[in-house]
């Protein structure tokens, strides 16, 4: 249905790239340094077709592309150097401090930003000035194991699940060999009820809200499955991860992203499983959290360079044949960050993972401010005291809430 | 390195002197071409090991965030102590620091001593000449230390999961087991111990809550959790190979007359071993020592493998408190981890010193 259109954006991005860089192709050429983390093979390779398709539509550009096994670091003394690559991967965790230290360039040049999902610009987005071009994201939904709930008689899980039916759930699943739910120690996973149940870390005057009510009834909600024995962390369930507890059977249910389609169809190809969104807090309230990551230009890249450079982030991350479409295409865990692909990429996986692109729609993109570090680690404090029940939930966000409040009065 | 010009490079200064040379212009130019061959080792040492102390040195002063480019206009600024205040003095985040000294003391403690005498124990007996298959068990005490660690750490989070060879194990034997969660049990053996006479913090007068260094005094007394525990078993399977092999090494060069003579004034076995094998020991026992506290000290690789969201608090080490400030979360802050490491390094230097006090390297040596 889309083949016309896609046509013709294929042509007017070529159009403007041999507009762009016939003058640069007609001199000696400009060499673009990439850098990104190295991810999964079949990402890896991905990321080398696409650069290698780009180079040959813009015989002037060469890029030199480096996928690091230990990107944090090698892209750090980078940037201390000063001599940093033009096109990098920026974090959403990173991205506050790298775009305050000054690195990266303004993305006015990011192809039809209309397109890409409100929640992955916001997480990139600093002075309202968008800074580079996401990807492609990962969000969360509640994960469950089809055998165990017809074993169980329990009825499947729908996108209209509440906060008590996912309890009661629960409760019926868990047996000698397996809980209900499956919870990590994780703020990035019990702050997805946190930002449903209408929780925030600022309330609408900017005063920290991190232990308002709504935001304790959520952590007591995530705590009372290990509390009361219907779910448990995952160490307890002889695993690494939510993912691994999950595809042993060591749980029923679990609340992990898209990232877990691969592993658990690779690692556990008999677990009968589904997918549906993260239920709904008592208010109605409805949210999940999103991951990503965005390609980047260098604020150091000038003139024909920092051209060569947007050319490529756009060929990659756009709406061409080879940016975000062909994300869709190759269907590995990822999710293209335009939405106009959302179909394209279930089309690849199967519909049943329908409800990870559900949540991009609604989805928060968790970022702790600049200067919060802090808070930042208090609050993984918090959840490891409150998921160990070691603290009560309350307790244990007001002292994380109170480092914030600090925080902000010497910001202040 | 192999430059052709040093070899022919100190004849050449002795003989440029003048034939009445007096001795301090001899002992000058001696130095001088002293100098001239340690002088690339030095230039080595200097550029790879007191540079980036310095440099560390110094931007544990700044507020550098470790990723604004140097060559940037207030690129960072100089903020005195306020790294050390944040972190060691009364700032927000000493109960993490001392936290990560309280695992690391429980470490050093629980695995030095032990590795150490297992080490001469161990040594000790394949060093028997009654002993058959020397060899086999030689081998098999070293295996573990010259495999990877990270590897070794894997093996462990394996054989002590939950449901792993261990627990197998012990409920074969008994069957009433309940089965210890090995590598993510936060409880602390000091607690655990205090618990079977009944004693939790709330039957404590209130003063076990009071903070010392940030930590209330019924955590300083937790003892090591039953997951560094597990950590630190780990830690002594691997070095305890090293330890023996230097043991070893020092065992055969005591001179056989020593015990002959013992003999013959009728030593038994045992007095044979503590008042000759052991005083004859010393210098490798510092050694030994030295170079357990400096590695446990600096524990990192074991813990990078082993720890997760639920023992974060009870296994991070000070050396991975480095690491993560530098390198993890979301915030990550080099100038920080530069004051923690420099904290570090003065931690393990005066241990190093009053351990050199306690089991006097000196002495020994001379």
């Amino acid at each position: 249905m889309r083949a016309p259109f896609r046509f013709t954006t294929v042509m007017l991005v070529m159009a403007l790239l041999l507009s762009l860089f016939g003058a640069a192709a007609a001199q000696d050429g400009v060499t673009l340094r990439v850098w990104t983390g190295s991810s999964s093979p079949v990402e890896n390779e991905f990321k080398e077709a696409q650069v290698a398709a780009f180079e040959a539509a813009n015989p002037g550009i060469n890029v030199e592309l480096l996928i690091s096994p230990d990107y944090g670091a090698q892209i750090r003394a980078a940037f201390a150097s000063g001599d940093y690559p033009e096109v990098f991967t920026v974090g959403q965790f990173d991205f506050p401090q790298w775009q305050s230290d000054g690195l990266l360039a303004t993305g006015e040049a990011i192809e039809a930003p209309e397109e890409i999902y409100m929640g992955l610009k916001d997480a990139f987005t600093a002075d309202e000035q968008l800074y580079c071009a996401p990807k492609d994201f990962s969000t969360l939904a509640l994960l469950y194991n089809i055998d165990a709930f017809e074993a169980a008689g329990v009825a499947l899980p729908t996108s209209e699940w509440t906060w008590d039916d996912m309890a009661a759930a629960a409760e019926a699943l868990t047996t000698d060999d397996m809980v209900g739910f499956s919870a990590a120690a994780d703020k990035f996973r019990w702050m997805a009820f946190f930002y449903a149940n209408g929780a925030e870390i600022f309330d609408e005057e900017g005063n920290v809200a991190f232990d308002s009510p709504a935001a304790v009834e959520a952590l007591e909600f995530y705590q009372s499955f290990v509390a009361n024995g219907t779910g448990n962390l995952p160490g307890n369930l002889n695993s690494g991860w939510n993912g691994e507890a999950f595809g042993k059977g060591a749980a029923a249910m679990t609340v992990e992203g898209n990232w877990a389609i691969g592993y658990l169809n690779d690692t556990f190809p008999d677990l009968n499983w589904g997918v549906t969104e993260i239920p709904l807090a008592p208010n109605g309230g409805r949210a999940t959290l999103t991951f990503t990551e965005c390609w980047a230009v260098s604020s150091r890249a000038t003139g024909e360079l920092a051209e060569a450079a947007w050319a490529l982030v756009n060929f990659m991350t756009g709406p061409g044949a080879d940016g975000a479409q062909a994300v869709a295409e190759a269907g590995f865990g990822v999710m293209p960050a335009r939405a106009q692909f959302a179909d394209t990429w279930l089309e690849m996986v199967g519909q049943e993972y329908e409800a990870f692109v559900t949540g991009a729609s609604y989805a928060v993109a968790p970022i702790f401010p600049l200067g919060y570090a802090d808070f930042d680690a208090a609050s993984n404090d918090a959840t490891t005291l409150v998921m160990t029940l070691e603290e009560d939930p309350a307790d244990a966000l007001a002292d994380a809430a109170d480092v914030a409040r600090e925080i902000q009065e010497e910001l202040e | 390195m192999a430059d052709p010009a040093q070899p022919t490079a100190a004849p050449a200064a002795v003989a440029a002197a003048p034939r009445s040379t007096t001795k301090a212009q001899q002992r000058f130019s001696d130095a001088l071409a002293g100098l001239f061959f340690v002088g690339p080792g030095m230039l080595v040492l200097f550029v790879f090991l007191i540079l980036p102390l310095l440099v560390a040195l110094y931007f544990s002063f700044t507020n550098w965030s470790g990723t604004r480019p140097l060559d940037q206009p207030n690129a960072y600024e100089m903020v005195g102590f306020a790294n050390y205040q944040r972190w060691i003095i009364d700032g927000r985040r000493v109960d993490d620091f001392y936290r990560a000294v309280r695992n690391t003391l429980y470490y050093v403690i629980g695995v030095v001593p032990v590795q150490t005498a297992l080490a001469l124990v161990l040594a000790a007996i394949v060093n028997q000449k009654w002993l058959r298959g020397k060899s086999f068990f030689r081998t098999a005490f070293y295996f573990p230390s010259i495999t990877s660690s990270i590897v070794v750490s894997f093996i462990f989070l394996f054989l002590f999961s939950s449901g792993g060879p261990i627990n197998t194990l012990i409920r074969a034997v008994n069957p009433g087991y309940v089965p210890i969660a090995w590598t993510t049990d936060n409880t602390g053996l000091g607690h655990l111990l205090l618990s079977q006479f009944g004693i939790v913090r709330d039957t404590l007068s209130p003063f076990i809550r009071t903070e010392v260094l940030g930590l209330q005094l019924w955590d300083w007394i937790a003892g090591p959790s039953v997951a560094l525990s597990t950590i630190m078993a780990l830690a002594v399977w691997t070095t305890t190979g090293t330890m023996m092999v230097i043991y070893l090494s020092a065992l055969q060069g005591i001179s056989p007359s020593v015990y002959e003579a013992s003999q013959v004034d009728g030593a038994t076995g045992w007095q044979q071993f503590r008042f000759i094998t052991l005083p004859l020991l010393r210098p490798t026992t510092f050694f030994v020592v030295t170079l357990g506290l400096i590695g446990t000290f600096q524990v990192f690789d074991q813990i990078y493998v082993l720890q997760n969201d639920q023992t974060a608090r009870t296994t991070t080490s000070v050396a991975y408190l480095v690491y993560s400030t530098a390198f993890e979360g979301t915030s990550p802050n080099l100038a920080e981890a530069s004051a923690i490491a420099i904290v570090l390094f003065l931690i393990i230097f005066v241990a190093t010193l009053l351990q050199r006090r306690f089991v006097g390297g000196d002495r020994a040596e001379a």
